[in-house]
Formats: structure tokens, sequence, C-alpha cells
């Protein structure tokens, strides 16, 4: 697999990312946009879901390892390195810009119940992205190891062992359990 | 010099281990929570990073990192975030044909994500009551009101915004 390396092709990974990472607000939720701007005109379908495949499956922002493969994909290494720099400039860019500005309200009464409102949101929205997570694991038809692990995880963090070491041991039962 | 250590080792860490950001938002917290942040200014992270748009996880880190020790920490943060998935996807890309899917890691983040899941419960919990550990009526309006609308799908980021409006106006 060695795609020629133009630069019109990095330029246009770049704007791709740029757009993408714009338009959507997590790395799971940009899979579909990015489907629609890169299937059929930068890589193919297969390509597109071997990426989505590897990147549920490698550590890290997923919004970065989508990046990535389809960079590969589409421009080798250079083009990795520029679909990266799409993919990371705007949430930066964004977010240095909110902070600076939130630093300001940071005492104001209306900031702290704005904070208070969205906790018990943020809370439901953790517990349903956990169930999420658990779910497409355990449809896998291998239900009953995750359920072993999750049990194992759910004693071990109630007895307030440090939360590394227990999902460090559970990848490591993973690799045990999943041969 | 030390905040700055702290806030990359952290981000490495909780990126090493989570396998996106929303994902890794359990870790974060009892990493971070407690440490060197106070739970309003984790709530506040969580709850920009899935309003505004861009890649949950770089997000996370930014703010985290910014409201610690201002731009250095943001960059050092942002730094840690990213390595562990950028070195891993050289690696995979660069060795790819040979090694198969059902490689070692593959294994290893299929036992993490019950685990990660188990930890997010803990955590949705925590943050649910809230930092003044008292959980009022309207929390519960609130939270369950989130819970409806995020169950018919409604997108997040409008759901989070409507929720912290809703508090601005019942907290007062």
């Amino acid at each position: 697999m060695n795609p020629p390396a133009k630069v019109s092709v990095w330029l246009k990974l770049f704007w791709m990312f740029l757009k993408v990472n714009l338009l959507t607000t997590s790395g799971p939720a940009s899979v579909g946009l990015l489907y629609k701007e890169s299937v059929g005109t930068i890589m193919s379908e297969a390509q597109f879901i071997e990426a989505v495949g590897l990147s549920n499956v490698l550590p890290g922002s997923e919004a970065l390892k989508l990046a990535m493969f389809v960079g590969f994909a589409a421009g080798g290494f250079p083009g990795v390195l520029t679909a990266l720099v799409g993919a990371v400039l705007p949430p930066t860019i964004i977010m240095l810009t909110v902070v600076s500005v939130l630093e300001r309200y940071q005492s104001e009464t209306w900031m702290e119940n704005f904070i208070k409102g969205m906790s018990p949101a943020v809370g439901v929205l953790i517990a349903l992205v956990a169930w999420q997570i658990f779910r497409s694991d355990a449809s896998k038809s291998i239900g009953r190891r995750a359920l072993a692990i999750g049990a194992v995880a759910f004693v071990a963090l109630w007895f307030d062992l440090p939360s590394p070491l227990v999902l460090f041991g559970a990848g490591i039962l993973g690799v045990f359990l999943f041969r | 010099m030390d905040k700055l250590l702290l806030l990359f080792w952290t981000f490495l860490k909780v990126n090493l281990l989570s396998t996106s950001g929303p994902a890794s938002v359990g870790l974060l917290y009892k990493e971070a929570v407690g440490h060197f942040l106070t739970e309003q200014q984790f709530i506040q992270a969580v709850g920009f990073s899935t309003l505004l748009p861009g890649s949950d996880a770089l997000q996370l880190a930014m703010f985290i990192g910014y409201t610690i020790a201002g731009i250095p920490g943001g960059t050092v943060a942002l730094f840690g975030a990213i390595l562990p998935p950028t070195v891993l996807m050289f690696g995979v890309v660069s060795v790819l044909h040979r090694l198969r899917r059902e490689s070692w890691v593959g294994s290893f983040v299929e036992g993490l994500t019950p685990a990660v899941a188990v930890l997010m419960l803990f955590v949705a919990w925590k943050v649910f009551k809230g930092g003044n550990g008292g959980l009022g009526w309207q929390s519960l309006i609130i939270g369950g009101a989130s819970l409806a609308a995020l169950i018919f799908e409604l997108p997040a980021p409008l759901v989070i915004l409507v929720a912290g409006l809703t508090g601005v106006l019942l907290f007062r």
C-alpha cells in the first residue's frame, strides 16, 4: 500500500479533518460525517471500516486515531501528520478561547448554578456512555467473560483500589481470557 | 514544574488506559479530582468538552491543563493526550500487514472495556450527587429530564447546555 504522496492530497486531508472536528463534538460522533467526507473520495469503504474497527481497539483519543488511519490510507505518513494537525487544531483553539473567557466569570453566581445544573446531566451522560461501552462489548458473544471482568472491577473499585491498577489488571485479564 | 509533570503523566496514563474521550472520564475523575482539581472544575471540563466541537479527549486535556497551570499546562496536558495514540498508531500502522487484529492489544482493550464501564458508573454517581453532597429536588428533576432526553437520542451537547441553563434558573 503505497499511495501517491501529493501535496493536494495532504491539503485535502487537513481541510477534511479541520471541518469534521469543527462540526462534531467528539470522536465517536464524528464517524458519520467522516464517512461521508472520505469514502469514495480518498479511501474505499473497506479501508474506512478497518480504520473505525482498529481505532475502537487501540487506546487513546478516538478522533486522533481516526485521523491518523484515514491520513495513512490516503497519503502515507505525511498524510498522517496533516490529518493529525487538522484534528488537533479546532479543539485546542476553541477550548483555549473558552477557558480564558470563562476565567473571568468563574466566581459569578450564575456560572456556579450553570455547573450545578450541568452536574446531574453530566452524571447521567457518563452512566449512559458506560452502559453503551459495556453493551457493545457484550454483544460480541463474550458476555460472560466481560461480566466476570466487570464484577471483579466493581469489587476492586468498591474497596478503593487505585483505578489505573484496576484497569490495567482488567486489560491483563483480557489478554488471557480473550485469546 | 512539578504541576506540569503531573499533568503530563496524568493525561499520558488516562489516554493509555481508555479508548475514547467519553470513556476516559471515569479514570480522569479518579486521577484528578481531589488531587489537583476540584469536583466543580471537573464537571465544568466534562460539560464544556461535550458542548464544544472537536475531540473530547483533547478538550478535557486542554481545559484541565489550562485551569491548573495556564497555557504551559494546557500544552503539556495536550501533548500527554496526543502521544499514546500517535505512537501506537505509527507502530500499528507500520506492522499492520503482518499483525492480525487479534493481537494482544485487542484482547487487552477488550478486557479493559467492562472495567472502564464499571469505573464510569462509580464516577457518574459521584458527579450526579454533585460536589456539595446534597441531592436537591432541582438535581433530581434535571437528572431525570436529561435521562429521558438522552434515551430518546437527543444530542448530548444540547442536553448538557439545557441542563446548565435550567440550573441557572432553578438554583437561586
